[in-house]
This record gives structure tokens, C-alpha cells and sequence, in this order.
């Protein structure tokens, strides 16, 4: 490690990650920990851990957050992956129209987007509930998915596709056998963002989920107002075994099957060119 | 669903006369109908409502181009909820700025491996429950709280610290929350610069204070310029932050907007703060174009 060079950097940069990381190691050792308040060590307990499993709310919330994400990230996918192959083949004009949708919906505060969508869907009569939520987090997280995706269809090489036209290939047949393969860890990588992204929501759940349904950050936040203290960092820990082996399993598939690909196609640096550091540079 | 159906078809026979009807626009279709349906349309009901009055016996609403909720805005509990939220939006950038920089710096200087290790490092919080997170943060600094034992133990404060609930404690919060986003960004800037450049500044004479300033500080801005726009945006209209860790007390424009909502009932009027909120974010993209420029240079 590189250090005494760059003492100052390095000293605050090592400051800084002892910054993030105190409340993660803060949230494990209160799990654990039998005093009530959290206001010191009061010896280790697993009991924050049957409480938790035994919370029915945390429970329902749980399986109501797992839908709604799995819902989000793929359709998600699906508009990003069709919307980027759009903008692949557009004119400039349509470009440029096309990212500034794709900006908008993440520069937009997500109070103002929630608060928006709420009276549309509510002067309408459409119901709050499960699918409203869906359709919120799908607005904004298919925005991140886009910009993932599109990262990758810069770096695509149209070669590929002539080729397999010239040698007989359907349109669709190409599509399925050149172009998805190629996006393949893309996708992945575009689904498994999303996913964490609406997993985690809190503001776009709490305006949309209405009085019959609440994903599991709707239920913390609650918890934590009316301080329902020491089981929610057990909740968190237990979520966060979750998604880490979830990200765990993905990242493999996505460094598996990069390496396929990368065998397959020549995609040089293709996350080096994102749009949003393309439109940086000019 | 049908409707679409017949457009395909039209849209075939047209395909081979005008490249604006070809199938493959239809790939645009999901993005489009989705982005106009429930951003566009909902935007532009939000803006309208912002102008209409509402009965808050019936809940009717009148559309009628009033100005009566902005005067609202002017109410000192609105006016300085909006103040207080853009001043901590600026105070947490800059906080997210001078802490992300030097991470991100260090973080670029290293081996390929070390750099992969410690963004994994930077990045693993980022992935875990956000509530959860903010949750242990208001455990830390409650009074006989770690924080608390660890200053007065070493007498810095007499009494209890005091800290949480206050504007510092949601501060903290949100600089804790948006740091990856900051550092993030900076990296990729930072690590993209070639090292036979600074190598040419050193040779031609520079020392390395001024390579720093005037080769890899310049290179670095539009990083700067994105980590601070995607931390200070969000960072005005944050609800869960000041929810939290402000106690109820010192309110920030999301807590306002999402009270007169979801509470109150009275939708025109916190349309109206929502659109301040836009507002407000408009002014700090426009003030971008001017720095624009600057970072060409």
C-alpha cells in the first residue's frame, strides 16, 4: 500500500472509512446487545434475533418488500435494456431527449416524484398499494438501470450483429444470440441495482404503499418513531445477511459470464464510456 | 394493449418508406409510455395543483391559477424550513466534498488490488439497509450514547453533548448517508488521469503542490462537479434524515411537504412547497451553467 506518499490523503482517507463503517459495527454489536436503552454494553443476547423473527409486521414487510423489488428490477430491466437500444441506433436530437428523460427522473428529489405520483394515482382512483409502489420505484430505478445498460451498449461492437446478419440470421435470432449475450452483465448488474435500490426505499414505499401494505423500510421507520428500539438492528443485520449473499451470487454470475463474453466480443473499456462521463467530457 | 398491437402493424407495411415508423422506434414505447404516464403527467398535476385551492372539509379541488399557496410559503415556518434545507444541502456538500476528496485521492494512488479492496470498503455500507444505518447513527450520538461517554470521558463537554436532534445531528446524518456518492464519482475522475502527465508536470519543475493544484485538481473537477450536484440535490429534499435524527424538531422541506400530504390533507399547499423545492433545485443547475466553463478550462 501506497501510504507514506500521500500521508495527508491517506490519514483522513483512513478516518474517513472508520466514518462509514462505525454505524454498521455499531448495528452488529447492538444486535447482540441485552441492554434495552443501547446506551452501553449490557452482554451479548441472541434474543433481539427471536424477537425479530417472531415481529409478524417486520415479516409481512419482509415478503411485501421482496415482491415490489423483484417486480421493479424486472421491468426495470426490460425498459432499460429496449429504451437503450433505441438510443443506440437514434439520432442526436432523440439522444440528447432521451438522456434528459433519463436524468430528470434521477435528479428529481424523490419527495416531490412520490408527492407527484401520489395525487395523480389518487385523483384517478387508482389504489395505493403494492402495484402503485411498483410503479413508483420503477420510474426512477429504471432511470439507473438505463444508464447501466446504455454503458454497455456504447462499448458494442455493430460488427458483431452485421456478421451475424450477413451469415443468415434473423433480426430476432441475432438479437437473442448476439446482442442479449453481450448484455448479459449488464442486465445482471442493471437488475441486482435496482433491486437494492426499491428494496431499500423508504420515501416513494411511505407515499404509495397506503394503510393495507408496508414494505420493510415503511415498517422500520415506524419501529423506529415510536422506539421500538434493539430488534431493528437484528432486522438489519438479517437483511443484510440477505443481500450480501445475493450480491454475492450475482457478482460471480456477472464476473462469469463477463468473462464469456469478453471471450465472445470485444467490448473494450465499455464501462469507461458511461453517457454520463461522455457528456462530462464535452 | 390492443391499441399498440394495431400500430405494429401499421407500423410494418410503413417500414420500408420512413425510417420514423420503422418497428425498431417501437423499442422507445416502454420508456416513453412509462416516463410520460407517471413522471410527465404527474409533474405537470403537482405544478397545477400548486396553483388550485383545495376544500379541506370535502377535499375538492378548484383549479383556478391563485397565488394563495406561495403567499403561504411565506409564513416564517415555511420560509425557514426552506432555508434551513438549502443551507444544509450546501453545508453537507461541502462536508461530503472535503471528506469524499481525500479518500477518493488516496484511493486512486494505490495498486490496482488495494484499490479494488478499498472500494469494496467504501461501497459495502452503501449496500446496507439505509434505515437501519441512520437508525445505529441516532444510537451513537443519543446522550450516555458512545459519543456522549467518549467526550465527556474526556471532559470536551461538561453535562451531556446534546448533539442529536439538532441541525448538527441531521447533518452528520446526511454527510454519513451521501459520503460513497461523493467519493464515487471523484475516483473515476482521479483515476482516469495519466501518470506520465503528473510525471511531464515534475519533470518540466513543478513541486508536487502545484502539480496538485494546477495538473490534477483541474483534471479532477468534473468528477467534483458531478459527486456535488448528485449529494446536494437529493440532500435538499431529504424526509428520512431529519425525520430521524431531527427528532421532529428541526424540520426540513421534505418532512413539510410529506406532513402536508400525507397528514394534513392540504395537497395544494404542499404542491406549492414542492414546486419551491424544484424552484430552489433549478437555481443551483442553472448557477451550473456558469461554472461550466471553468471546468473546460
Amino acid at each position: 500500500m501506497n501510504f507514506r506518499r500521500h500521508l495527508f490523503s491517506g490519514i483522513v482517507g483512513v478516518l474517513v472509512l472508520g466514518f462509514l463503517w462505525i454505524p454498521l459495527l455499531m448495528t452488529v454489536v447492538n444486535a447482540l446487545n441485552r441492554d434495552e436503552l443501547l446506551s452501553r454494553w449490557g452482554g451479548a443476547t441472541f434474543r433481539w434475533f427471536g424477537v425479530a423473527l417472531q415481529n409478524a409486521d417486520a415479516r409481512n414487510g419482509l415478503r411485501a418488500s421482496l415482491t415490489i423489488a423483484l417486480a421493479t428490477s424486472v421491468l426495470s430491466v426490460v425498459i432499460a435494456v429496449t429504451g437503450a437500444l433505441w438510443w443506440r441506433k437514434a439520432g442526436r436530437r432523440a439522444r440528447r431527449a432521451f438522456d434528459l428523460l433519463v436524468y430528470l427522473r434521477i435528479v428529481l428529489p424523490e419527495v416531490v416524484f412520490a408527492a407527484a405520483l401520489f395525487i395523480f394515482l389518487s385523483r384517478w382512483g387508482f389504489p395505493l398499494g403494492t402495484l402503485a409502489v411498483v410503479i413508483g420505484h420503477t420510474v426512477w430505478a429504471s432511470a439507473y438501470a438505463t444508464l447501466v445498460i446504455q454503458s454497455r451498449v456504447i462499448g458494442l461492437d455493430p460488427s458483431l450483429e452485421d456478421a451475424a446478419a450477413d451469415l443468415g440470421a434473423t433480426p430476432l435470432r441475432t438479437f437473442r444470440r448476439v446482442t442479449v449475450p453481450a448484455l448479459v452483465p449488464a442486465i445482471l448488474a442493471a437488475g441486482l441495482l435496482t433491486f437494492t435500490f426499491s428494496f431499500d426505499d423508504v420515501v416513494t414505499s411511505f407515499y404509495l404503499a397506503g394503510s393495507q401494505v408496508a414494505p420493510l423500510p415503511v415498517v422500520l421507520l415506524s419501529m423506529i418513531r415510536f422506539r421500538i428500539g434493539p430488534q431493528i438492528n437484528a432486522i438489519g443485520l438479517l437483511v443484510m445477511g440477505i443481500t450480501i449473499v445475493t450480491m454475492a451470487i450475482v457478482l460471480l454470475l456477472v464476473s462469469k459470464t463477463s468473462q464469456r463474453s469478453r471471450a465472445r466480443f470485444s467490448t473494450p473499456d465499455a464501462f469507461q464510456q458511461g453517457p454520463l462521463v461522455e457528456e462530462e467530457v464535452r | 394493449m390492443g391499441r399498440v398491437q394495431v400500430g405494429v402493424a401499421e407500423r410494418v407495411e410503413s417500414e420500408q418508406t420512413s425510417s420514423w415508423l420503422a418497428p425498431r422506434q417501437l423499442l422507445v414505447a416502454p420508456t416513453l409510455a412509462g416516463v410520460i404516464l407517471f413522471f410527465l403527467i404527474p409533474l405537470g398535476t403537482i405544478v397545477a395543483y400548486s396553483f388550485a385551492q383545495i376544500d379541506l372539509v370535502t377535499y375538492d379541488i378548484r383549479f383556478g391559477w391563485t397565488l394563495a399557496n406561495y403567499r403561504g410559503l411565506g409564513d416564517p415556518l415555511y420560509f425557514h424550513t426552506l432555508l434551513r434545507s438549502i443551507g444544509l444541502s450546501v453545508g453537507t456538500t461541502v462536508g461530503c466534498l472535503l471528506l469524499g476528496f481525500p479518500l477518493a485521492y488516496f484511493i486512486s494512488r494505490q495498486s490496482t488490488s488495494w484499490q479494488r479492496i478499498l472500494l469494496v470498503l467504501v461501497l459495502v455500507p452503501f449496500w446496507t439497509s439505509f434505515i437501519v444505518r441512520v437508525y445505529s447513527i441516532e444510537t451513537l450520538l443519543q446522550n450516555t450514547g458512545p459519543v456522549d461517554d467518549l467526550l465527556r470521558a474526556l471532559r470536551i463537554v461538561s453535562g451531556h453533548f446534546n448533539f442529536l436532534y439538532t441541525r448538527g445531528s441531521i447533518a452528520v446524518g446526511i454527510i454519513y448517508s451521501y459520503l460513497p456518492t461523493m467519493v464515487l464519482p471523484i475516483y473515476v475522475g482521479l483515476e482516469r488521469i495519466d501518470v506520465d502527465v503528473l510525471e511531464a508536470a515534475a519533470d518540466l519543475g513543478a513541486s508536487s503542490r502545484r502539480t496538485f493544484l494546477r495538473v490534477t485538481l483541474p483534471l479532477a473537477l468534473p468528477g467534483v462537479v458531478v459527486g456535488c450536484l448528485i449529494v446536494g440535490i437529493p440532500a435538499m429534499g431529504e424526509y428520512v434524515i431529519p425525520e430521524i435524527l431531527g427528532g421532529g424538531k428541526t424540520l426540513m422541506l421534505g418532512n413539510v411537504i410529506t406532513a402536508q400530504f400525507l397528514d394534513v390533507g392540504n395537497f395544494t399547499f404542499g404542491s406549492s412547497i414542492a414546486v419551491a423545492l424544484i424552484a430552489a433545485m433549478s437555481l443551483v443547475l442553472f448557477a451550473r451553467r456558469y461554472i461550466r466553463p471553468l471546468e473546460g478550462a
